[in-house]
Formats: C-alpha cells, structure tokens, sequence
C-alpha cells in the first residue's frame, strides 16, 4: 500500500509574542511538526508496517519548512521518503490553496492508495484540509477516524462522532483524517534519527506543480484575544488556612 | 440590520439546527433556508423555528449517511446560490463543510466565534495559533460557508402557526460511498462539560492516576463535573477525551473553575476564557495559570486539595 501522510509543520504556538499594540509576531518562534500530524505519520507507518507498503510524507508551506532539522524529525518518525512543496506563496495559505496544492502533489507522484492527515493543523485548526484535498481528488474523504485495519484493497475503518462510532468500509484510494487518540506516537530511536538522514528528501515548488492555487480567505486582521479581567489574589498560610480562605472568597461571590 | 441576502443553514443535528436559524436570522433579513435531512417532522419543526423556506433531502439511513448527500447539496446550492451557508460544527458538519468547499472552490471558515458585517462585507472570527490570536476574516468566493459549533446563538421562540414552504428535493446517489458496517455506542460521551456550572480540572501536576480518587472527592463535594487538560485524556488515559477543555476539545463557561496542578498553557486557557471566577492551585507560582486566575495558591496540591475538600464539607455542615 502507497501512504501519503499530510504533516503540516508550523511556528510553535507556545513561541507567539504578543506586541503592546495586540498584534502577534511569529518571527522567533521555533517552528515544529504540528502536534495533531504526529497521529497521522504514526497511523500510516503502523499501517505500512502491518501490511507492507511505502509511506510518503508530505508537507507544504514557505522558506521555514524547509529546515534540516525539521526534516530529519519527520522521516526519523518512520516515513521512508519526505516531500516538500516549498514557495513563498504558500505563506499563510488557506485550506483551498493549501488542499489544491497537496491534491497536485499527491497526482504528481501517482500510484497513491492512502492519503492520512492529522485531526487539524495545529496553527489554524480549521480540520478541512484533508476533507478537501480527498473531494479534490476525487476519492472517498472521511474525518475523525480512530481506528484502521487494512484488508487487501480496502479498509475498515472506525469513525467517532459525537455520540456513536461508526464503522465503515472503505475502497481504496481514499482520504482519511485520524483523531488525536488513535496512537501514541512513537518517539524516534537512535537507530531511526540515523537511518533518517539516509532518506530521500524531494522539494518541489509551487511551479513544479502548475503555479500558484487561488485562496478564497481574506484575513483581515489576526490579534491577541482581549483577556478577561482576574483579580489574580494570592492566597498565603497554611494548606488548612488557605483553603479556609478560599472557601470565604469563592462563598462571598456566590458561586459555591 | 438591512442586509437582504440569502443565507440556508444546515445541521444533522435539529437542536443545533434550530440555534444556527437563529445564528442566519442575526445576519439578514432576507429569505432563510434550512437545509433538512431526517424526519418530514424535522422539515415543519424548522419551519416553526424561522426558516421561512425548508429543503427536505428525505431520511437517513444505514444506506444513506449524511456524508452520501454531498453530490444532492452541491448541486442545490449551485442552483440556487444563497450567499451564506452556515453548518452545524459537528464532525459530520465539518466533513459536509470540507467537502463542500472543495466542491464549489469555497474555503469553509469553521468554529466560528462570532461574525460582523463592515461595510457590506461579512466577516468572521476564528480562533488561531491554539487560541493564541483571533483572526478577522472574509470569503473571497462566491458562497461564503461557515460552521458554528453549539452553544453561541439562543434559539428563536418556536411558532407552530408560522407559514413556510417545504421543497422535497431528490436524493442525488455518490459515485463513491463508505459502506457502514456496525454503529457502536461511545463509551463516556455523556458528559457535557459546556453546561456544567463547576469544574474542578487537575493537570499534569497529578503525579498518578489513583489521585484522580482525591479530585473526585474534592468535586463531589463542590457539585463540579471533572474536567482536564490534553495530556491527561491523550497520552496519559487517565479521563475520557471528552472531559478535554482546550483548543480541540471542550470550550466551558461556568462560574467557578478550579485548575488543579494545571500549568495554563494557551491550548487549554482559550477553552475556559467565559469563566466566571477562576482558582488555580500549583506547587510552581510561576504557572501561567496565576496570571488568569482570580485567586491563587501555590503550594502543594496532595494537601492543599483534601484541606479544601474538608473545608467546603464543613461548611456544608
């Protein structure tokens, strides 16, 4: 089986400042593989592995991908190749481009069977990527999977929703989007971060695949989120005193 | 509010159907379609509710999923181009919603926390970078579709007497579809955190699962539902994902929030900002956490929490 997994590597949001005037500045932040794709990289080579098969990893984005670092990271996760669509362009994208782009790459190499994305990016988290690059494609698209067997030509599949799960049966090709409670991921072994720096790395730009997808989002304006005010007091003593104390407080304000 | 355009909503689920109805209603006084698929007595139900006009796609089923309507909705909307589309921000919404968009070479902008026209031009807020920033933006394309998740628009007052059109449209079979197999009930998906009026959450502050027994006594006491931060439903197991306040989990608004061992990152803030008053104990007293809190403790939670759990239950008595 020929897996594709989508990795969105993204500036740490741990890393953001947040200036006097409200606006944010990524520009020192460390930039990393996006939390929710670990899953995702983990799934296809579990998959690879119980069936046999070859896991590709692809990832889009501008200049700050393609870091060395960051691409040992991934393939030391397991992937036996990584694919980089790197373009200026593709700064900010939003899921139309972002999926329009992958759906190119994804044609371009052709022979695919499976491509898995994580449950959403971990700097916009709009979960529909995936969903668009699957219909896109023209291939069966379907979000939070938890679970995947293979059988020789298809999968089952099972889908958490709110209230049930599904289970499904699944022809490939197809797209599927796995929650963050799949797997654990693995952490890279010496052995792995090794043998990683044996792996091919591609890097296409947006011109090896046609140029540049139209986006269909206007952002306007991105801003720290105004912070509700908190009295923020410290309660000092004993534990026995202190919890006397709050016990007054949170009684005073009515809420117990 | 003079905007005149066309909005249709869409949700599989009818309560939060009835809330995105309203959600439309807020944005134009034009005509308001719902979008129904389930029971004809979900149609009238819709009708009742405000839509002036309901789109009836007929009854679900094991060999009709919500996900097999895609190719029968795409080619509605493409018939009768309403401006907005607003869908409930379910799993199943947000694949109908991404699917859509690639469809009709939208972009769904999802989990919207609020929307605004400025200057005839609608926008809407999105929360980014794990709520670290709220971004401000606009459909370039033609249709600008949206999901909403539960919980930010009131339903209208139900009006039986209210008259609406109901149009049956014929189901539009895919070309590809998953086969459904077997539908498994979920394990600890009860709970409903968003309503809950208290909640005491611990964090990675916790040193083992069996302390989980010293929150729980700490919450039945306070009459609080548990609540906890990502590492401990995924990765550690310790609670059902459900009980996740954060990013990708749940968004709460109670009147007291009680963060015990919780370190504050923004991942899991964004979740609790509608909090009414806001406790945070934690051996570190540089845990972010403080600087939300309204009142703080710092010092160690393996006595700070039975100390509090005996003092509530001597109030009590």
């Amino acid at each position: 089986m020929n897996i594709v997994v989508c990795v969105k590597l993204v500036p740490d949001p741990e890393d953001i400042e947040v200036k006097a005037d409200g606006s944010i500045s990524l520009e020192k932040a460390e930039w990393i593989i996006g939390d929710y794709d670990l899953q995702a990289i983990e799934a296809g080579v579990q998959l690879a592995e119980a069936v046999g098969g070859k896991v590709i990893a692809l990832s889009a984005g501008p200049v700050q991908i393609n870091n060395s670092k960051l691409k040992k990271d991934v393939l030391s996760r397991g992937p036996d190749e990584l694919i980089l669509v790197v373009d200026e362009a593709l700064r900010g994208a939003d899921t139309s481009m972002t999926a329009q782009t992958l759906r190119r790459a994804v044609e371009k190499l052709g022979g695919i069977d499976l491509v898995i994305c994580g449950e959403g990016s971990a700097d916009l988290y709009f979960q529909q990527v995936g969903l668009q690059l699957g219909e896109r494609l023209g291939w069966l698209s379907l979000n939070a999977i938890s679970k995947i067997t293979a059988l020789a030509d298809r999968l089952i599949v099972e889908r958490s929703l709110e209230d049930e799960v599904e289970v499904l049966e699944v022809d490939l090709p197809a797209q599927i989007s796995v929650t963050t409670d799949i797997n654990q991921s693995r952490l890279p072994t010496m052995k792995m971060i090794l043998m990683a720096s044996k792996k091919t790395v591609t890097e296409w730009s947006l011109a090896d695949l046609g140029g540049v997808p139209e986006s269909r989002i206007q952002v306007l304006s991105v801003k720290a989120p105004r912070k509700a005010h908190r009295k923020q007091i410290r309660i000092p003593g004993n534990a026995e005193e202190a919890a006397q104390a709050l016990v007054g407080y949170l009684s005073k304000d009515g809420v117990i | 509010m003079a905007e005149q355009h066309e909005f249709w909503v869409y949700s599989e689920k009818p309560a939060l159907l009835a809330e995105l109805i309203a959600a439309a209603r807020s944005l134009t006084e034009g005509p308001l379609a719902a979008v129904v698929t389930g029971p004809r007595t979900d149609a009238e139900t819709a009708l009742a509710q405000g839509a002036d006009k309901v789109y009836w796609l007929g009854e679900t089923g094991p060999e009709r999923l919500v996900d097999d309507y895609i190719p029968t909705l795409a080619a509605l909307i493409t018939g009768h181009k309403p401006y907005g589309l607003l869908i409930g921000a379910t799993r199943r919404g947000k694949a109908v919603a991404g699917r859509l968009a690639a469809r009709l070479d939208a972009s769904a902008i999802t989990d919207v926390k609020a929307f605004e026209w400025a200057d005839g031009i609608l926008t809407a807020r999105h929360l980014v970078f794990g709520g670290g920033a709220v971004r401000v933006e606009h459909a370039k394309s033609a249709l600008f579709l949206a999901t909403l998740g539960k919980g930010l628009y009131e339903p209208l007052p139900a009006d039986a007497s209210r008259a609406g059109e109901i149009v049956e449209i014929p189901f539009e079979a895919p070309t590809r579809r998953p086969r459904l197999c077997e539908v498994k009930p979920k394990m600890g998906s009860t709970v409903n955190l968003a309503a809950a009026r208290r909640v005491v959450c611990p964090g990675r502050g916790l040193a083992k699962q069996e302390d989980l027994k010293m929150i729980d006594e700490l919450a039945q006491v306070l009459e609080a539902e548990i609540g906890c931060t990502r590492p401990l439903a995924e990765g550690l197991d310790w609670l059902p994902r459900e009980r996740y306040i954060g990013v990708s989990g749940a968004f709460i608004k109670p009147d007291l929030y009680l963060g015990i061992g919780v370190s504050g990152q923004v991942q899991h803030t964004v979740g609790l900002s509608e909090t009414r008053v806001m406790v945070a104990i934690n051996k570190d007293e540089h845990a972010p956490l403080f600087e939300q809190a309204d009142y703080g403790i710092v010092g160690d939670l393996y006595t700070l929490v039975p100390a509090l759990t005996a003092a509530l239950k001597a109030r009590r008595s």
